[in-house]
Parts: structure tokens; sequence; C-alpha cells
């Protein structure tokens, strides 16, 4: 591991699955209720009945089974089949920090590439364009974990 | 709670990222980063005191000076916790994913 003495470098992670891109991208985001693990990897864990991206609305959110919405992300950027970019949003007052992924062709399978950047944003608290809440996906998930 | 999710907490505080931030380019006493910040003295000491308990700083005394700098294993718990979060996100998208390529197969 090459982390700097004093500071949280970007996190990033790579997987290639046997899908076509825009097969992949579908999966990901539209389909995201197949597979992600809410059970450990949410805010309302075992509540959660469904986790929406919304682009029309830029935001990724949970919903529990009572209607309680939990943000995750504003959407800053969507291009599907290639990439969606999320700012985590939770309490504005703190860091926002960003998570991209990317989908690119590997033949006929996809290589997805996730990077989760900008924790150590400094000043951040006092930027307008990084309002999001870091410890949301860093913090309340830790419960579970 | 865990190291982790206390220094996970911990940064979730705009006043105690700036002193973490400064004390990155070097050890400081409680009195110079208050000088420095828009917070009073006992406000910086209690901030370090929540550093401290989540793993992020440390503090030495330096003959009479109690000096504070940035401790590496609290940032390292919290890497190891997000790489860990991301890891068991993009598994469960690959087992996910092969098993829709299987069954189109099928």
């Amino acid at each position: 591991m090459t982390m700097q003495a004093t500071e949280i470098e970007a996190i990033r992670k790579s997987v290639t699955v046997p899908l076509p891109v825009e097969k992949a991208f579908r999966l990901f985001t539209d389909g995201v209720n197949s597979w992600w693990p809410v059970a450990t990897h949410s805010i309302g864990h075992e509540d959660v009945e469904d986790v929406t991206f919304d682009p029309d609305g830029k935001r990724v959110y949970e919903r529990l089974a009572d209607g309680t919405e939990h943000e995750w992300a504003d959407i800053s950027a969507w291009e599907p089949p290639n990439r969606f970019l999320l700012t985590w949003r939770v309490n504005p007052e703190k860091i926002g920090t960003e998570v991209e992924v990317r989908f690119s062709a590997d033949g006929e399978e996809t290589r997805v590439d996730l990077e989760h950047r900008g924790w150590d944003k400094r000043g951040a608290s006092d930027r307008a364009d990084y309002d999001g809440g870091w410890d949301f996906v860093l913090g309340k998930f830790v419960g579970a974990a | 709670m865990t190291t982790y999710a206390l220094a996970l907490d911990a940064l979730g505080d705009g006043t105690r990222r700036d002193i973490l931030e400064r004390l990155r380019r070097g050890p400081r006493a409680v009195g110079e980063l208050a000088a420095e910040l828009p917070v009073s003295r006992p406000a910086v000491s209690q901030h370090l005191r929540v550093l401290k308990e989540a793993g992020l700083v440390t503090e030495r005394r330096n003959g009479t000076r109690r000096l504070y700098r940035v401790d590496t294993d609290g940032l390292a718990e919290v890497r190891d916790y997000l790489e860990s979060f991301w890891t068991d996100v993009l598994a469960a998208f690959e087992a996910a994913a092969t098993a829709e390529a299987e069954q189109e197969d099928e």
C-alpha cells in the first residue's frame, strides 16, 4: 500500500464482468436492487425496501418500508453507459466525497472502474461545491460492518 | 465504536478537519492552533480530544509544551474500511453480472 503518511488516498477498485457495457451499466444502476448488499451496506440495513438511481432527479436514495427516504448521493454526471459521478450528500455541512464509476468495453466484457476520492479536501466545509456528507457512506454504513 | 467509526465521526466536523490539515504541516501546540483558527482555545482542546480518541492525532510532551501531531494509524483504519466497503460492493456486482450472463447463455 502506498498511502501517504497523513492523508487518505483515493480508493480505486476495478472488476471485469461478462456483460456488454450497456447491460453492465444498467445492472449497476437500474438493477441495483438485485445485487447491492443493503443488509450491510446501507443506512437502514434490513429495513431498506429499495434503492433508486434517479438520473432525472439527479439523486440516489434508499427507501425504507415505512416510506422514509435516505439520500445517498447527488448525481453530478450521468453518461450512460460509460460513466456516472456521484457526490455523497447527507449532511450539507459536511465534506462531500466523489464516487466515479466508469464502464469500458473489454472485448465482449466490461471493465468497471470505481474511484472514491476527495475526503481530504481542505476547507471544504465552506465550499458550496463540496456540500455532501462523506460520513454518510463512510460513517453511517459503519454500524453494520 | 471501533476506531474507524470514531475517526469517520470525528472527520465529519469542519473545524476538526481544519485542525488535522494544519497538523499535517507539522506538530503544533494548542495555543498555536487556537491563534490560527476562529475558535477558542478550550474549543480547540475539545476538538483535539475527539481527534485523539479517534486515533487521528497523538500528543507528546516537549519540555513544558504539549505538541499534537497526526496519527497515521487512524487514517489507515479509515482507508482500510473504505477499501473493504467497495470491495464488497463490487464483488456483489460481479456475482450478479456473472449470474445474468449465465442466465442468457442458457
